[in-house]
């Protein structure tokens, strides 16, 4: 990043190639629409260029899928893009393990994970992550107490991290 | 807190740490997470786990997710971002990227100076040489007005650049320099010009700055020779031709520099 911010377009390019995968997808996962996911990836990484300071520190994965999230979750709520200072800040803790999740545990590892997982759990943290809603908007609509959407939820990130825990150590 | 209020507020916590706490929520758990021990790291163990959801998403190279689509959209992205690159470094004196004109001109120039050392006759020669100065004068012309455009472009661009909205356009500051950078303007009636007025900073009276109009599609990028740090207003107005010493008429447009 810092050879991005001295405006070097090798190293952007070089970001680009590493990072453009998560952010398509997360934007289409939100959006369902490939037009609009493009738009949002283009969006978010002509952004990064024009705004690099906006990341100051931390895990950069995890702050770019913050973003690409934010902006397609903007998008599908119809509304304008957020303005620069309503972007997440940098994750201010250093997480070894977060790093962990997004270098070196592919996505199809990271489905299968996510497949596993019961229904009741896996339902709630995907309507909650991609879905955009508030878990009381998912307990309304599923007619589940929020009570227990909450704890569906917290049991399914549980057992996701036992999983990224045994894909480290394997 | 009890034992139970605390059970449920981890709940809140894995919620929150997925994003899909409400706003009033999220404030809840984040005054907590500041003053609990075993909440924070209850977040600290989820966040990886978010993390992996978002990880789910990532695009394959293959299918509807492919690379044909990430192709077209790094094509634009790059084409802008390594435009913006040649900017930069020409804005900041570094290696100037000649357009194919230019170094086709440069060739041309290099080529004519090898033809020239081999002519014999101081005539030819001469001529030879008057043609190089000619063409040496214009391309360094043709350079110097290429770098003040890019600088003009850097200049507009910059992310670190002030813009001061006004009617019809917008008033740009970056540095020292000043733009007006102005659309839609109407043409300045018969014998009449737009006029730029700028406020040196503790000066009561406004200076005059210069005259433009816009193009046929009401168009007109102008830098004004003031110096930006040193203005602390500045205004347009329409004046006769050839511009007045101070304004004539009312202002159709003001914008206070800070």
């Amino acid at each position: 990043m810092a050879q991005v911010r001295a405006r070097n377009a090798d190293a952007f390019e070089s970001l680009y190639d590493a990072y453009h995968r998560l952010v398509y997808g997360i934007a289409l996962r939100v959006l369902a629409d490939v037009p609009a996911a493009e738009d949002v990836t283009q969006s978010v990484f002509m952004k990064l260029w024009s705004a690099p300071d906006l990341y100051r520190s931390g895990n950069f994965p995890a702050w770019i899928a913050r973003v690409a999230r934010n902006r397609a979750l903007d998008v599908l709520r119809g509304r304008s893009l957020r303005s620069e200072s309503e972007l997440p800040e940098s994750v201010p803790e250093v997480d070894s393990l977060e790093d962990v999740a997004f270098a070196r545990i592919d996505a199809a590892t990271v489905r299968g994970a996510l497949a596993r997982l019961p229904e009741e759990q896996r339902d709630p943290i995907e309507l909650g992550f991609f879905g955009g809603i508030t878990h009381e908007e998912i307990a309304r609509r599923s007619g589940i107490p929020l009570g227990t959407i909450k704890t569906r939820i917290r049991s399914g990130l549980r057992k996701l991290r036992d999983a990224l825990d045994g894909a480290v150590t394997a | 807190m009890n034992r139970e209020r605390h059970d449920a507020m981890l709940d809140d916590v894995a919620v929150y740490a997925l994003g899909a706490a409400s706003p009033a929520d999220a404030r809840r758990v984040r005054e907590h997470l500041a003053q609990c021990d075993d909440c924070r790291a209850e977040y600290a163990a989820l966040r990886p786990a978010v993390g992996l959801v978002a990880t789910s998403a990532e695009a394959c190279e293959s299918g509807q997710n492919g690379p044909h689509a990430s192709a077209l959209i790094k094509a634009r992205l790059m084409r802008a971002v390594r435009g913006d690159a040649a900017r930069s470094a020409s804005a900041r004196g570094a290696a100037i990227v000649w357009p194919a004109y230019l170094v086709a001109a440069a060739c041309i120039a290099i080529a004519l100076g090898t033809t020239v050392a081999n002519i014999s006759g101081g005539v030819r020669l001469k001529t030879a040489e008057a043609q190089l100065q000619t063409m040496q004068a214009d391309l360094d012309a043709d350079a110097r007005r290429l770098d003040e455009s890019r600088t003009t472009i850097a200049d507009l661009t910059g992310a670190d650049a002030k813009r001061y909205p006004v009617a019809n356009g917008t008033i740009v500051a970056r540095g020292e320099h000043i733009y007006l950078a102005m659309h839609d303007m109407p043409a300045p009636p018969k014998g009449r010009v737009y006029q730029a007025w700028t406020l040196p900073k503790g000066a009561k009276a406004m200076a005059p700055s210069v005259t433009f109009v816009p193009d046929a599609k009401g168009v007109a990028v102008v830098a004004l020779p003031q110096d930006a740090r040193a203005t602390s207003v500045v205004a347009i107005s329409v004046e006769p031709d050839g511009g007045s010493k101070a304004p004539t008429t009312k202002p159709i447009a003001v914008a206070t520099l800070n």
